[in-house]
C-alpha cells in the first residue's frame, strides 16, 4: 500500500503540485526561521540557534514527505470513494445508465467516425515530402471557354519556364497513360504515368526498393525501364525482392523494373488531378517520359501535367506573378509561329499556380465541413440529452443530496461526486462509442463515392482516439456540470421547503425545458438539411440525361497493328455490323467521348448566317451512324445519320443538339444550315438533324452546345449497344464478338450508362445518406430526451395529477395536460429550429440542386414530422399520467 | 515520559489550539502544544505537517501568508466554520472515547 501510495503521490506531484511544493518549502523555511529567532532570543549564537532549530524541527525531508503523502492520500481516498459510490448508484438505476451511455455513445461514435474520415482526407499529410510547397502550373487561355485547370504549359513553354523561373526548387512534367499488362493470361489496363527525370525528386519521394529514374533514362527512348507501385509489386511479384531483376510487359514491350515505391505512393490519384484521366484511379506504373528534341520544343497543347516545388519563402502569389511575366513574353515571342498554333487559337497563355492540397482536397473540403458540422450537432444533442438525464436524476435524488448536505458534505465534495458520476457515464459512452465508430467505419467504404481522396484510409489512429476520448469526457463534464452546480447550490432550507412543496412543484425545471427546446431546434436544422439534400438527390436522379440508362457500353482500343484510317473504318464497320446482328440487339454505335466519362473535345465553329464572334466553341463528337439509336437520344428535327454520311467528302453532314439549334439558328430552320470549323477554309458542314441535349459533363450541369460528326475512323472508342437482353448476357456477347474479330483486343470498362449515372451521383448519395443518417440519429435522441423529460415530469406531478383527478379531472384531461406540455416544448423548438435553419441552409447552398434553400415543402414536412414524433414520444408518459390512481397518488408522499 | 500520540488526536489538538489562539502558524501551534503538555508531548515540530494538510484538505482551516510580530513571513492557519463544527464533533467523540476508556480503567481497578 505504501509503495502504491508513493507512486500515486509522485504522479500527483508531476501533475500540478508545483505550487503546493513551493508553498510547503516556504512554510518549512519560515518555521525554521521562527524557531531560530526563538533560540537566539534565549541567548544562543546564530549558529547554535540554527542547529537547535533543526533539532527541534526534526527531519525536514521527512516532514515534507509526510506532507506530500498526506496530501495525495486524501485525494486518492476521495476519488476511490467517489468512483465506488458512482458505480454503485449507476448500477442501481440501469435504465438511466444505459440510456445515458448509449446516447453518448451514438454521439461520440458518429463524431469519431466522421473525424477519422476528415483526418484521413484533410489532416493526415500527403505521402510526399513537404506537400505544402508542391504546386501545379496551369496555363489557362481565355479564348478557350474551358476551366482554367485543364491545360498545363506546352513542353516548349515548360522548359523555358524551367530555365527562367526562380520561384521553384524543382519542376517536373508527366503524362498519364494506361498500360495493357498481361497478368495470368488476360490483359489488364493499369493506370500509369510517363514521367520526366525530375518527377520523383520534385515530390521528394524515395523508392522502398531499387531506384527511381536517373537523367539518362529520360534521354533515351529505347531504355525501357519502369518503377512499379507497392501493390503491383505484391500482386504481380509476391513482394519478392528479386522483382528488380525481372521485367514487366507493358502494351507488348518489355520494361526492366528498376524500383518499387512505398505503399502510400500511388501519385497521381484520380483526386490529385483536376482534369485527369477518369479511368485511372491510382497510378501503379511509372516509365520515363523520354521526350525527343522536337517534342521538347513543341508549343502546342499537350497532355502533360506540370508541377513544381516552391522554393521555401516563395508564395504561390509570387510564383504566379513570375510565371505570368514569362508566359506573356513567350506569347509575344511565339505569336507569329503558325507551326504549333492550333487552328483558330490565339497565343495568349496565362499563368495559374495552384497548390497540391488545394486541388486534391479543395473540392471535398465543404463536404467534410458539412459532415463535421452535422456530427457536431449530433454530439451536442447527445450532450443535451445526457445533461437532461442527469438533471432529472439530480432532482429525483434531491432528497438524498439534501440529506448528504445536511450531514455536512461539503459543496465541492458534492460537485465532485456528481461529476465523477457523469465522468463514469462519459467513460462508458466513450468505450461504446469507439466500438460504434469502428462499426461505422466498416460501413463507410460501402458508401464510397469514389472521388473522395483517401476515404478508404479512414481509420482510428491516435489523433482520432484523442478526439473521441476528449469529446466524450468534455461532453459528460459539460452535461454533468449544470446538474452538479444546481445540486450544490441547493440551500438546506430551500431543500426542505421544496421538499414540502414537492407534490405541486412545476414538474421540471426551466433548464430542462430549455435543453429540450435547444435539442429540438438542432434536430430541425439537421432534418431540414437532410430534407434539402434528399430533394436535391431526387431532382438529380430525375434529370433528363438525354440518353437511356439501359445502354450497354464498353471501350475498345486499337493497337499499333491498326495504323491506317482504312483499317479503323473496316474494324468499326465490322464490329457494329456483328454487334447489331446479335440476338436482342437493336442498335450499336460508337463515340469517341462517352457522356459522363470526364473527357471532352471542343471544336471552334463559325455558323453561316450568324453574327459570329471569336472563339465560339461546341462539344464535338465523332459517332458511327447508329450511335443515337443505341443511346436512345431522341431526334428533334431532321434525321439521324445514314450509313453513307460517314464517307461523305464534301458538305459533310453534322447533327447538332437543341441548345446549338436555339443558339445559332434562332427563328430559322437549322436543317440545311452550314457550319465550319475554320473561317479561312471552305470545308463546310451541313446540319441534317437536331437531337436532344445530352448531359455529357455531369448530371448537374446544363448541357452545352453539342455537335456530332459521322465517322468510323477512330483509334479507340466507346461503343454503346442497346439490347433487350439482360446486361450480363449482352456483356458476354460483346466479349465473344470482339474476340471473333480480333482475339488480342479486349473490351474494357463494360458497364451500362446507368452505372455511369450511378457513379456520377455517388458523391450526392454519400452526403445525402450520411446527413440523413445523422438527422435520424438526432431525431431519435431528441425524442428519447423528450419522452424522458415527460416521464420524469409525470413522476414529479403524481400528487398534482392525483389532486386534479380527485377534484374531478377526467383521464383525458390529464393526458391532454401532459401532451400540451410536450407540444409547447416541441413547437418552441421547431420555431427556434426554423429560424436557425433559415441561416444555416445558406451554408448548404452549394450542395443543393433544383431546390431552394428555403424550400417550403421541406420546412413544412420537417415541422409536421417533428410535432407528430414529439407527440408520439410524449404519448406513453401521458397515458401513464392518465392511469394514475388518485388515492395511490395522494398517499405516496 | 514522552507520550505517543494517538491517531487522529493531533488533529483535534490543532483544531482546539486554533480555536483558542485564533489564526496561528505551524511554529506557533507546535510551541503551544509543547507548552500545554509541559514538554511531555515530545514531538518534532515537523511532525504536525501531515495533520495540518489533512485539516486543510477537509476544509476545516484556511491557510494564508502573513507577517509575525517580528516581521517574519509565516503561513497562518485560520479555523473555518466547518472547522468549528468539526472541532465540536471531534471533541464530543474524544470525550465519549475518553469516557469509555476511563470507565473501563476504573472498573479494572
Amino acid at each position: 500500500m505504501a509503495g502504491w501510495r508513493r507512486i500515486i503521490a509522485r504522479l500527483r506531484r508531476l501533475l500540478n503540485n508545483k505550487r503546493a511544493e513551493e508553498d510547503l518549502a516556504h512554510e518549512v523555511a519560515s518555521h525554521l526561521t521562527l524557531l531560530t529567532d526563538d533560540f537566539e532570543r534565549r541567548g544562543m549564537s546564530p549558529e547554535e540557534a540554527r542547529l537547535a532549530a533543526r533539532r527541534a524541527y526534526g527531519g525536514v525531508e521527512q516532514a515534507k514527505q509526510a506532507h506530500r503523502d498526506e496530501r495525495s492520500l486524501l485525494w486518492i481516498e476521495q476519488t476511490m470513494q467517489d468512483l465506488r459510490y458512482g458505480l454503485r448508484t449507476l448500477s442501481k438505476s440501469p435504465g438511466f445508465t444505459i440510456t445515458a451511455v448509449l446516447t453518448l455513445a451514438l454521439g461520440v461514435g458518429a463524431c469519431t467516425a466522421i473525424f477519422s474520415l476528415v483526418n484521413a482526407v484533410l489532416i493526415r499529410s500527403l505521402p510526399y515530402g513537404d506537400p505544402e510547397h508542391l504546386v501545379y502550373l496551369f496555363s489557362p487561355n481565355p479564348s478557350l471557354k474551358i476551366p482554367a485547370e485543364v491545360i498545363c504549359p506546352s513542353y516548349g513553354d515548360f522548359y523555358d519556364l524551367k530555365r527562367e523561373a526562380k520561384s521553384y526548387a524543382d519542376m517536373s512534367n508527366f503524362e498519364q497513360a494506361q498500360f495493357g499488362v498481361a497478368q495470368q493470361g488476360t490483359t489488364q489496363r493499369i493506370g500509369g504515368a510517363r514521367v520526366d527525370a525530375d518527377f520523383f525528386s520534385t515530390l521528394q519521394s524515395m523508392p522502398e526498393l531499387g531506384r527511381t529514374f536517373a537523367g539518362e533514362d529520360n534521354l533515351q527512348a529505347h531504355t525501357k525501364v519502369a518503377v512499379i507501385s507497392h501493390s503491383l509489386w505484391v500482386s504481380m511479384f509476391g513482394a519478392r525482392p528479386d522483382a528488380l531483376n525481372r521485367s514487366i510487359q507493358l502494351d507488348g514491350a518489355n520494361y526492366q523494373i528498376v524500383g518499387v515505391m512505398p505503399p502510400a505512393f500511388e501519385y497521381p490519384f484520380k483526386s490529385d488531378l483536376p482534369y485527369g484521366d477518369s479511368d485511372i484511379k491510382s497510378t501503379q506504373i511509372w516509365v520515363p517520359l523520354a521526350l525527343n528534341a522536337q517534342a521538347r520544343t513543341s508549343r502546342g497543347i499537350g497532355n502533360n501535367v506540370s508541377f513544381a516545388r516552391l522554393r521555401s519563402g516563395v508564395s504561390i502569389h509570387q510564383a504566379q506573378a513570375e510565371m505570368a511575366g514569362i508566359m506573356a513574353r513567350l506569347d509575344k515571342e511565339y505569336a507569329a509561329d503558325p507551326r504549333d498554333a492550333d487552328a483558330g487559337l490565339t497565343r495568349e497563355w496565362g499563368a495559374l499556380v495552384e497548390s497540391f492540397t488545394g486541388i486534391s482536397i479543395g473540392p471535398v473540403r465543404p463536404l467534410m465541413r458539412l459532415l463535421l458540422a452535422a456530427v457536431g450537432l449530433v454530439l451536442l444533442i447527445a450532450c443535451g440529452n445526457v445533461a437532461n438525464l442527469l438533471l432529472a436524476r439530480a432532482a429525483e435524488r434531491g432528497r438524498e443530496l439534501g440529506v448528504r448536505a445536511a450531514l455536512g458534505a461539503g459543496r465541492g465534495r458534492m460537485v465532485r461526486q456528481l461529476l465523477t458520476e457523469s465522468m463514469l457515464v462519459g467513460v462508458g459512452g466513450c468505450a461504446v462509442g469507439i466500438v460504434l465508430a469502428v462499426f461505422f467505419l466498416r460501413l463507410l467504404p460501402k458508401l464510397d463515392p469514389g472521388n473522395i481522396p483517401r476515404l478508404n484510409e479512414a481509420s482510428l489512429d491516435a489523433r482520432v482516439f484523442l478526439v473521441a476520448i476528449g469529446g466524450s469526457l468534455l461532453t459528460s463534464l459539460l452535461a454533468g456540470f449544470m446538474p452538479a452546480i444546481g445540486a450544490s447550490r441547493m440551500e438546506l432550507t430551500e431543500f426542505l421547503k421544496s421538499h414540502a412543496m414537492r407534490g405541486s412543484s412545476a414538474g421540471h425545471s426551466r433548464l430542462q425545458s430549455a435543453l429540450i427546446v435547444a435539442q429540438t431546434a438542432m434536430v430541425v436544422v439537421l432534418l431540414a438539411g437532410a430534407g434539402l439534400l434528399i430533394r436535391s438527390y431526387i431532382n438529380v436522379e430525375s434529370v433528363d440525361t438525354g440518353f437511356t440508362r439501359s445502354a450497354m457500353t464498353f471501350h475498345v482500343s486499337l493497337d499499333q497493328r491498326y495504323s491506317k484510317p482504312e483499317q479503323h473504318v473496316a474494324f468499326y464497320k465490322d464490329l457494329m455490323a456483328k454487334l447489331e446482328a446479335l440476338p436482342g440487339v437493336q442498335a450499336a454505335g460508337s463515340v469517341n467521348y462517352l457522356p459522363l466519362t470526364n473527357s471532352e473535345s471542343l471544336d471552334f465553329i463559325y455558323v453561316d448566317g450568324f453574327d459570329n464572334k471569336d472563339h465560339q466553341q461546341t462539344e464535338g463528337r465523332d459517332v458511327t451512324p447508329h450511335y443515337f439509336a443505341a443511346m436512345n437520344i431522341p431526334l428533334v428535327a431532321g434525321r439521324y445519320f445514314a450509313d453513307a454520311d460517314a464517307s461523305a467528302r464534301a458538305n459533310r453532314p453534322v447533327i447538332i443538339n437543341q441548345k446549338f439549334a436555339e443558339t445559332f439558328f434562332p427563328n430559322r430552320n437549322p436543317i440545311g444550315g452550314r457550319i465550319t470549323g475554320d473561317p479561312k477554309q471552305a470545308l463546310l458542314w451541313t446540319v441534317v438533324g437536331v437531337v436532344a441535349d445530352v448531359r455529357n459533363t455531369s448530371l448537374e450541369e446544363e448541357p452545352q452546345l453539342q455537335m456530332y460528326h459521322a465517322s468510323y475512323d477512330t483509334g479507340d472508342a466507346s461503343v454503346a449497344v442497346r439490347s433487350t437482353l439482360p446486361p450480363a448476357t449482352v456483356a458476354n456477347e460483346i466479349r465473344a464478338t470482339l474476340k471473333s474479330i480480333d482475339p488480342s483486343l479486349a473490351a474494357t470498362d463494360i458497364h451500362t450508362m446507368g452505372d455511369l449515372v450511378s457513379i456520377a451521383t455517388a458523391r450526392r448519395r454519400f452526403q445525402t445518406s450520411l446527413l440523413t443518417l445523422f438527422a435520424g440519429i438526432a431525431l431519435i435522441m431528441a425524442l428519447v430526451g423528450l419522452s424522458g423529460l415527460m416521464r420524469f415530469s409525470v413522476n414529479r406531478r403524481t400528487r398534482e395529477v392525483g389532486i386534479r383527478m380527485a377534484l374531478g379531472a377526467e383521464r383525458r384531461d390529464v393526458m391532454l395536460l401532459i401532451l400540451r406540455n410536450a407540444s409547447v416544448l416541441v413547437i418552441w423548438g421547431v420555431g427556434l429550429g426554423l429560424a436557425c435553419t433559415w441561416i444555416a441552409t445558406r451554408l448548404l447552398k452549394s450542395f443543393l440542386f433544383g431546390v431552394g434553400q428555403h424550400d417550403p415543402f421541406t420546412v413544412v414536412t420537417v415541422s409536421v414530422l417533428l410535432v407528430v414524433c414529439g407527440l408520439m414520444a410524449a404519448f406513453v408518459p401521458a397515458r401513464r399520467a392518465a392511469s394514475i390512481d388518485p388515492m395511490q397518488a395522494l398517499r405516496t408522499e | 515520559m514522552p507520550i505517543q500520540i494517538l491517531q487522529g488526536t493531533l488533529d483535534l489538538m490543532i483544531l482546539r489550539t486554533l480555536a483558542t489562539m485564533g489564526p496561528q502558524h505551524a511554529y506557533g501551534i507546535a510551541n503551544r502544544l509543547q507548552q500545554v503538555s509541559d514538554d511531555a508531548l515530545n514531538l518534532n515540530q515537523g511532525t504536525i505537517y501531515p495533520a495540518l494538510v489533512r485539516i486543510e484538505q477537509h476544509g476545516w482551516t484556511r491557510g494564508s501568508w502573513g507577517k509575525t510580530e517580528n516581521g517574519r513571513e509565516a503561513k497562518y492557519y485560520t479555523l473555518t466554520k466547518a472547522g468549528l463544527k468539526a472541532l465540536d464533533e471531534e471533541t464530543e467523540r474524544w470525550r465519549q472515547m475518553a469516557g469509555v476508556v476511563e470507565k473501563l480503567l476504573a472498573e479494572e481497578q
